[in-house]
């Protein structure tokens, strides 16, 4: 049906697009001012330079950071997507009032605030010997992560028909044919987007982070923190458009999984 | 209230076949099925039959071993299976719905079962080779199942549960998705497939019709327990309690001195009052009035009212029955001692 109000329809679409750029032009700061000459956080007024990302891609500290961001969120991306998916597939199969217990407790990761568990893994980890490791940084955005997954694969599951699991178990497959065959490529799409969540999740993590490193371990994120506390470094804002960079390229991943999927059922 | 035709074994060992012994499934407080006892002989395409909530998918389910035993034990020839998990009974099903894997084609669908038992490529090939050819489908083997039709999809999951040759076929409902008159037509296949292979089928189902023209025997099944098991002739001509006697086939109850009895429509004689002026009274003898006249096509089917107000069900071959009564004409009805059967109170 056609709109009859034009008018209506106007307000509508500029106001959507205020709403956009409301929510976006933030994050799209850091793009002038990652290109700005000067030596200070500004917008760049005359001519443009690249010397930020020069610096960037240069100095050894904002590569090793780099690095270890890297390190870090695909470590812990694999470790959240295996766990989580685990997790769902187990609850799934049991689906008691006990699982939806334990479920809950699984994401309260989710709804804790990060400054309290950032606490926590202080405690936890200072008598450990964790603290400004890379495992103890891994092991924290783990559980932060993990309630993604577990949320992308449950979602997955419920479109599940816990027939298909009966059918190859009568047919004489174990449990863990059946999860490797059956289960899992029924279920790739919610994995792979766990995945991606969980590797977002942990690639811009600074709460956590802050409280578990020292010297040895310094994300991206947390350069990019004492780079504006210490000093305003452009080179913060080149950080910015490169990290919105990835992230971008990351859901534009999965939103092409999340498309073959969608094909590929109808 | 098994028919004695159904406890005696038909030669053969005693223990041959699939025993079930007091079997009972408990949800809480609710017991769905209730010590079952019953003898599956090897072979066999024996049917469970009944309204839904009866108990006999539940049945089936702890055949298959998805659905935990409350109390009592399933033997295969002799030997008990009871604490087999599902995947090492060796049990074929074709599931309700089918349960297709979505993700493999048409072959490799039948493959699976071949295919974690890890047999030898060569052996797979061929022997899904022969299975696509069993159920006709050799040239949809690269399709995927969502590309297939209802009756399709129905015969891949045929061939996926018979491709491992297991000693039992468990089927639930494998028809209920189809129309009627494919269901129809499946129904001949199948009954066609299970004299070819042999297999035990254990089938489950609450369309009467389904039960009556392609099984051996039947379990009518109610409140988890079974009503009465026997061949179909003896469920239709015997039927043993008003619940086995309405649910297969449809009855008329006359309420006499000396208990219930079942009588079924078409085993009513029904003339014009006028035509039987001299015929002698024969036992059952009785006057009546024409209610309602409905006309199936092949049947008539009459209502009619005796003089006590109680309406019977009279059917009537449409072509051989003579001119159709009108409503409101006198009749004679009567039937012989035989037609009435003495039926045993429903359990409760």
């Amino acid at each position: 049906m056609m709109q009859k109000s034009g008018l209506g329809q106007k307000i509508n679409r500029v106001w959507a697009i205020f709403l956009l750029v409301f929510l976006v032009a933030p994050a799209l700061v850091a793009l002038p001012v990652s290109l700005t000459p000067k030596r200070f956080l500004s917008m760049p007024t005359d001519t443009l330079s690249l010397r930020h990302f020069e610096k960037l891609f240069t100095s050894p500290e904002w590569i090793s950071s780099f690095v270890q961001s890297a390190t870090i969120a695909l470590t812990s991306a694999a470790f959240a997507t295996i766990l989580g998916t685990l997790c769902a597939i187990g609850l799934w199969r049991i689906s008691s009032r006990a699982g939806e217990v334990v479920r809950a407790f699984l994401l309260l990761p989710l709804v804790i605030p990060p400054i309290i568990s950032a606490m926590a893994f202080y405690r936890l980890f200072v008598p450990l010997g964790l603290i400004d490791s890379y495992l103890g940084l891994m092991l924290a955005h783990t559980v932060l992560a993990a309630p993604l997954v577990l949320i992308t694969v449950s979602a997955s599951l419920a479109g599940f028909d816990p027939r298909l699991e009966q059918a190859s178990r009568n047919l004489g497959a174990s449990s863990m044919t059946t999860l490797l065959r059956v289960i899992l490529p029924s279920i790739r799409p919610g994995v792979l987007a766990g995945a991606v969540f969980a590797f977002i999740a942990s690639w811009d993590e600074i709460v956590v982070t802050l409280f578990l490193s020292k010297f040895n371990v310094y994300t991206l994120p947390r350069r990019m923190w004492n780079g504006i506390r210490e000093n305003t470094d452009p080179t913060v804002a080149a950080a910015a458009v490169v990290l919105i960079g990835i992230t971008i390229i990351a859901f534009l991943i999965w939103a092409l999984v999340q498309r073959r999927a969608r094909t590929q059922n109808s | 209230m098994t028919q004695p035709s159904a406890q005696t074994h038909q030669g053969s060992a005693p223990y041959e076949g699939l025993r079930l012994n007091g079997l009972t499934k408990r949800f809480g407080r609710f017991t769905a099925v209730d010590g079952v006892d019953l003898h599956i002989r090897r072979g066999e395409f024996l049917t469970l039959l009944g309204p839904s909530g009866s108990g006999k998918t539940t049945l089936l389910m702890m055949i298959a071993g998805f659905q935990d035993i409350s109390a009592g034990d399933i033997a295969l020839d002799g030997h008990s299976i009871t604490t087999v998990p599902a995947e090492k009974r060796n049990f074929g099903m074709v599931f309700q719905g089918y349960a297709l894997f979505p993700h493999m084609s048409v072959r490799d669908n039948i493959a699976y079962p071949l295919s974690v038992r890890k047999r030898p490529h060569a052996e797979i090939t061929a022997r899904v080779d022969e299975m696509l050819e069993l159920v006709q489908l050799t040239k949809f083997d690269t399709r995927l199942p969502g590309q297939l039709s209802g009756g399709q999809q129905q015969r891949v999951a045929l061939a996926r549960a018979l491709c491992f040759a297991p000693p039992v076929l468990l089927l639930d409902e494998p028809l209920g998705a189809l129309d009627k008159k494919l269901r129809i037509e499946v129904q001949a296949q199948l009954k066609a497939i299970h004299q070819r292979v042999g297999t035990t089928f254990i089938y489950v189902t609450h369309d009467q019709e389904e039960a009556l023209s392609m099984s051996d025997r039947v379990v009518i099944m109610q409140n988890g327990r079974i009503e009465q098991l026997g061949t179909p002739q003896e469920l239709y001509q015997r039927p043993a309690t008003q619940f086995a006697a309405s649910f297969l086939g449809k009855s008329n109850f006359l309420h006499c001195s000396d208990g219930l009895y079942a009588l079924r429509p078409e085993k009513i004689d029904i003339c014009p009052a006028t035509q039987t002026a001299g015929a002698p009274l024969g036992p059952h003898r009785t006057t009546a009035v024409v209610h309602s006249v409905t006309y199936f096509g092949s049947i008539l089917s009459y209502t009619v009212a005796l003089p006590d107000g109680t309406t019977l069900q009279v059917d009537v071959d449409a072509w051989r029955g003579g001119p159709t009564l009108d409503r409101g004409a006198q009749v004679t009805l009567d039937w012989p001692d035989e037609a009435a059967v003495k039926l045993a109170p429903d359990t409760p």
